[in-house]
């Protein structure tokens, strides 16, 4: 009896034990089917990892670390404001140093040792280029390029999507802008540039745009590394044009604009995007620099209106970055994050790699936000961001001066 | 155009100049080939965007604060990095100064970060107008300033006892030692000087273009300048870093930016293999 009592009691634990652990089972594998993980592809319970590459610490740091300053500091407010459907947006910065070696090593690592969901920057175009063949094989889309290198939009890839300004609609706007306000029937332009392919390529785009108008432009390489500009000014008094175009890095269009200025070359100049940074307009001073100007999709946090720029004042200072505010890269990083979280965010619950390639591909569309011009991809392209505008300093304010609307300058782009 | 091309190379080789004559002093003294002097340059940069810009010091009171700063970090640098390899063959010295060079780029970007930050001194920034030509006034007074200074070390090793003798610890270390001369302090005292004279250098490079690690590219031209003017010989590294400055001008304004390095970079070629006691430099006889 005592017997059968005790095992009535012993089949009563069993059951309640086996009851418990039967429930527990049940609502762990109901919490497993609602949290969705995709390891493979950087998709976990509680966060999505996402990769950046960027040159930290090499040649070409000075524009491409603001750049992923940028990017972190808009995915810190992401975080801030409680993820994308409650994950976490985990960002691995690695340094390339503008070093396609390097780049190519990261791109290995976001594919299979940290998996990432996909990856930005990849600022080395001749890197990007090489590695085109890797990305189609390793699939991990690459969304928001820090330059964009014709091999990867020509043809549209559906791995790889722009995310800056590009040197054709550079050109476009320039000399579409300047011919314009000079009232220039047939434009003499000169075209300073670095003697590397990206320098080869914008000089390419300023002959098509002038050429269109019926005008002509001369090419005056630069060295990256040049010590002075007295060769490629004296060339521009040779040329004698209306206005200068100006590809480079910091410190070579400063020399340029300061030897402009020593030889009496009093003509309007525009320089491509990257150059849009206070310094250079700050060491170059007053004389040279009111006359000088940038293309840009992007706009300065001083330029755009307050309550466009009031997050990202906020956001940098409050991450330490408030002088980099009003640098064009720290601004370009700050919107390609955006466009990265919009695009986890249609990814739905339940992202993976292909699902976002997906979202991309199929017509993907994110307004002017005030701090840049619409971005659109379709299938047939993917080039993102394609009206620019003219913006300028002014030195009595020492804030930068928009000359209108991005609308107003999309009549230049084709 | 020939002109101007001459007296623009003629003020920019006279930066290189000093910063290769800097090099020849420490290569003097040690027999230390210092990869890390184009790094010194621009820790010149930095070191003056810290006095003027962060501290906002009075022009001639930052001066000496530069160069008082400089010689220091040359007597450091040799003190810990330099002395306790005395006696060592070439390869372990020329690591230090390739691994002291990647230390202090390393270090200045975490200090100021990468951003290229802007200098502004109260040097004069004008144009001088001579008939057709046009000079910075900010080159001139690079040039003027590096003249100057190769003048003072001119007359410092040659009529000053120091100077007497640093030429000879550099001729023999063994001799010095034995006529009593504490070699160590004079060995400090040519780094110190080599450290100044790249840091000035690194002064008018930052002025001229902005305060960046980047410079260390252009500092580095000084290695070839001393190489083509006699890797010993003081005057030679002045012509030396004279005629890199006049050849860069002239190759990039009449060929291509491409063409400065061929025509800079042949000549060291040639000198090494006809003449690699460089232009003034002595040549070494040996009995065997």
């Amino acid at each position: 009896m005592a017997r059968c009592a005790d095992g009535t009691h012993a089949a009563r634990r069993f059951l309640a034990v086996a009851g418990a652990a039967l429930s527990l089972s049940l609502g762990f594998s109901s919490s497993q089917a609602l949290a969705f993980e995709s390891p493979q592809d950087g998709v976990y319970e509680d966060r999505i990892d996402w990769g950046v590459t960027g040159d930290m610490s090499g040649p070409a740091a000075g524009s491409q670390h603001p750049w992923v300053k940028g990017f972190q500091s808009r995915m810190h407010l992401v975080n801030e404001k409680g993820g994308i459907n409650g994950r976490q947006i985990n960002v691995l910065a690695e340094d390339t140093r503008y070093d396609a070696p390097s780049e190519r090593i990261a791109y290995e690592k976001f594919a299979s040792q940290t998996p990432v969901l996909g990856m930005s920057g990849m600022g080395n175009s001749s890197a990007q280029t090489a590695l085109v063949p890797m990305i189609n094989r390793l699939k991990v889309p690459v969304v928001g390029t820090y330059t964009t290198a014709k091999a990867s939009v020509e043809p549209t890839n559906p791995l790889i999507y722009g995310g800056f300004c590009g040197f054709k609609q550079m050109a476009q706007v320039g000399v579409g802008h300047f011919a314009n306000s000079l009232k220039l029937d047939k434009p003499k332009v000169a075209t300073v540039h670095l003697d590397v392919a990206s320098g080869v390529e914008f000089n390419g785009y300023m002959d098509e745009a002038v050429k269109k108008l019926g005008g002509t432009n001369v090419s005056i390489p630069i060295k990256v590394v040049a010590a002075d500009a007295t060769p490629q000014v004296l060339a521009l008094l040779d040329a004698k044009p209306d206005f200068v175009a100006i590809h480079g890095v910091a410190t070579t269009s400063l020399l340029v604009l300061k030897a402009m200025q020593q030889y009496g070359v009093d003509v309007p100049s525009f320089a491509i995007t990257y150059l849009g940074t206070p310094s250079v307009y700050q060491s170059v001073g007053e004389a040279a620099g009111k006359n000088y100007h940038f293309v840009s999709c992007f706009t300065p946090a001083s330029a755009a209106s307050p309550e466009a720029a009031a997050d990202l004042i906020a956001q940098a200072e409050k991450d330490g970055h408030g002088a980099l505010q009003d640098d064009i890269n720290f601004v370009a990083g700050w919107v390609v994050a955006g466009l990265v979280a919009e695009a986890i965010t249609e990814a739905g619950e339940e992202p993976t790699r292909e699902k976002l390639v997906e979202i991309l591909n199929d017509g993907f569309e994110l307004p002017a936000s005030g701090l840049s011009s619409k971005l659109v991809y379709t299938s047939k392209d993917h080039e993102g961001l394609k009206v620019l505008q003219p913006i300028g300093y002014d030195y009595a304010t020492k804030k930068f001066k928009s000359f209108g609307d991005y609308a107003d300058f999309e009549q230049y782009v084709n | 155009m020939l002109v101007q091309f001459l007296l623009t190379g003629l003020a920019l080789g006279s930066i290189y100049g000093l910063v290769a004559l800097g090099f020849a002093v420490i290569y003097k003294a040690e027999r230390v080939f210092n990869f890390a002097q184009g790094i010194l340059m621009v820790c010149g940069a930095y070191l003056a965007y810290t006095a003027t810009t962060q501290l906002g010091l009075p022009f001639p009171v930052a001066v000496i604060v530069i160069i008082a700063a400089a010689a220091l970090l040359g007597i450091v640098i040799q003190f810990l990095f330099i002395r306790p390899l005395s006696g060592q063959p070439l390869l372990p010295v020329i690591m230090i100064t390739i691994a002291l060079s990647i230390i202090l780029k390393a270090l200045i970007e975490i200090l100021y970060g990468v951003q290229p930050k802007p200098l502004a001194t109260s040097l004069p920034t004008g144009v001088l107008i001579l008939g057709d030509v046009r000079l910075s006034q900010l080159n001139l007074t690079a040039a003027v300033v590096s003249w100057v200074c190769m003048g003072v070390f001119f007359a410092f090793f040659r009529f000053t006892k120091a100077g007497l003798l640093m030429r000879a610890t550099a001729d023999s270390h063994e001799a010095a030692i034995l006529s009593g001369v504490n070699v160590n302090r004079i060995n400090a005292g040519a780094w110190a000087i080599g450290t100044i004279l790249a840091v000035i250098g690194g002064v008018f490079l930052g002025q001229i273009q902005l305060a960046s690690t980047e410079l260390e590219h252009i500092g580095l031209l000084a290695l070839p300048a001393v190489v083509i003017g006699g890797l010993q010989s003081i005057p030679g590294a002045i012509v030396g870093g004279i005629l890199v400055g006049v050849i860069e001008q002239l190759a990039s304004g009449y060929i291509s930016p491409k063409a400065r390095d061929v025509f800079i970079y042949i000549p060291l070629l040639i000198m090494l293999l006809v003449r690699p006691w460089g232009l003034f430099g002595n040549r070494e006889l040996g009995r065997v």
